[in-house]
């Protein structure tokens, strides 16, 4: 296994990139969810529903949320399972998971488990899960194959992985557009609203890092799954990868 | 969004009628529409049904190859077995399989011909963009005038369609 990673553009200890990244976190968890607002002027409200949409889920069912954050997605899945389902929230972060129980509680919501848990060592029993989902989560993930079979290991039989994750711009002129967005404004975003500006060149760099659709969806099938397919959102500046574990 | 609306009308049919889906479980039934190039691949899994565009090479257990007219008639309750009696449809693997697929989507309320017209806008729009893109291509070259391009292109295919780059081709 390498012994170097990427954190952004930087090559780092693979040792060291978790740490790294429980940083980045640590600093912005308190201004996340109104930076998520900034930064994609409210769209990642509509890329989370449509994740929500594709996700099959039904009542009683039993879904993880895996890197869930401040809970945007537990909430949503919540009120999908019912009252015979189970929601999980899972983060490595702590400082996440604190603003993601604030978060529930604020919307009367109380019935999510909260487990601190690495997405490389899931502490799940296999087949447990209907449903797992990662949004905007994977890319921070140090050993994304080990992820990933960590999340189709505790999936069931036709259950349903969901990676909601930005990726790679398909047209040219809207690519050089974002580019522009993206290391320019993002970072100058972070330091005016969360006072944080290296974190937020952390975020633009990390997602040119991460692999584009056709890499990870096959990334994907390697760990197990058999079938995954793509959706791009808004010309793949973020993409929707689907899985089913049969 | 096409194969999203299929998938999430059948599933909301499944789970609010308690539907027993024990007897198509674990089957890849594929829907072949060649006048729209729509291929839909129905697989059974966990109680629930997902709609890919992918076998991801999966052995396909049925597949039906049909014209958008009984593609319609099958969302309005059209038997299978008599459609291919009329040699309206083929199919190849069970019938019955393929039956009990086709009467999911009947009692669905899926608007499909709502959703084929989009899907069929879907590809207009499509063979409008690569018109354009050729017709970029082919100013390329010639007097480098776009403008003049497109307005020979128009000449052309108003003339003679044939001969244009537009429609070149496209069978």
């Amino acid at each position: 296994m390498a012994k170097t990673t990427h954190f952004g553009y930087k090559e780092v200890d693979v040792e060291k990139k978790q740490g790294l990244v429980k940083g980045v976190f640590d600093s912005v968890a308190g201004k996340y969810d109104l930076m998520n607002d900034v930064m994609s002027m409210g769209t990642h409200r509509l890329w989370k529903n449509y994740t929500i949409s594709s996700s099959n889920v039904k009542e009683g069912d039993h879904v993880l949320d895996i890197a869930g954050g401040t809970g945007d997605l537990a909430i949503k899945f919540r009120k999908k399972v019912g009252p015979e389902g189970k929601v999980i929230l899972s983060d490595i972060n702590g400082s996440m998971l604190l603003e993601g129980r604030k978060n529930l509680l604020n919307h009367g919501v109380i019935d999510v488990d909260f487990v601190q848990a690495n997405a490389e060592s899931l502490p799940f029993e296999d087949n447990t899960f209907d449903c797992v989902s990662i949004a905007f989560g994977l890319r921070n993930v140090t050993h994304k194959d080990a992820a990933l079979k960590q999340m189709h290991r505790v999936l069931k039989k036709g259950g349903t992985l969901l990676i909601l994750e930005f990726s790679k711009v398909e047209n040219k002129t809207l690519e050089k557009i974002y580019d522009l967005y993206s290391f320019n404004l993002i970072p100058k975003f972070g330091e005016f609203f969360a006072n944080d500006e290296d974190s937020y060149q952390y975020l633009a760099e990390s997602i040119r890092k991460h692999p584009d659709q056709e890499t990870l969806k096959n990334m994907v099938l390697d760990a197990g799954f058999e079938f995954c397919e793509y959706h791009n959102l808004i010309g793949g500046i973020v993409a929707l990868h689907k899985a089913i574990k049969a | 969004m096409f194969r999203l609306t299929i998938e999430k009308s059948l599933n909301h049919l499944i789970n609010a009628n308690n539907i027993d889906l024990t007897h198509i479980d674990n089957k890849i039934v594929s829907f072949r529409v060649d006048e729209i190039d729509l291929t839909l691949f129905f697989l059974c899994l966990n109680s629930r049904i997902f709609v890919i565009d992918n076998q991801q090479n999966k052995k396909v257990d049925v597949s039906v190859t049909l014209s958008k007219a009984s593609f319609l008639a099958i969302f309005k309750g059209a038997s299978l077995e008599e459609l291919v009696e009329n040699e309206e449809i083929e199919i190849n693997g069970s019938v019955n399989t393929a039956q009990q697929l086709a009467n999911l989507l009947s009692s669905s309320s899926i608007d499909i011909e709502e959703l084929i017209s989009q899907y069929a806008g879907d590809i207009v729009a499509h063979q409008i963009g690569q018109a354009f893109r050729q017709i970029k291509k082919a100013s390329v070259g010639n007097d480098g005038s776009i403008i003049n391009t497109i307005k020979d292109e128009i000449t052309t295919a108003l003339i003679a369609p044939s001969r244009s780059k537009i429609f070149k081709g496209r069978a």
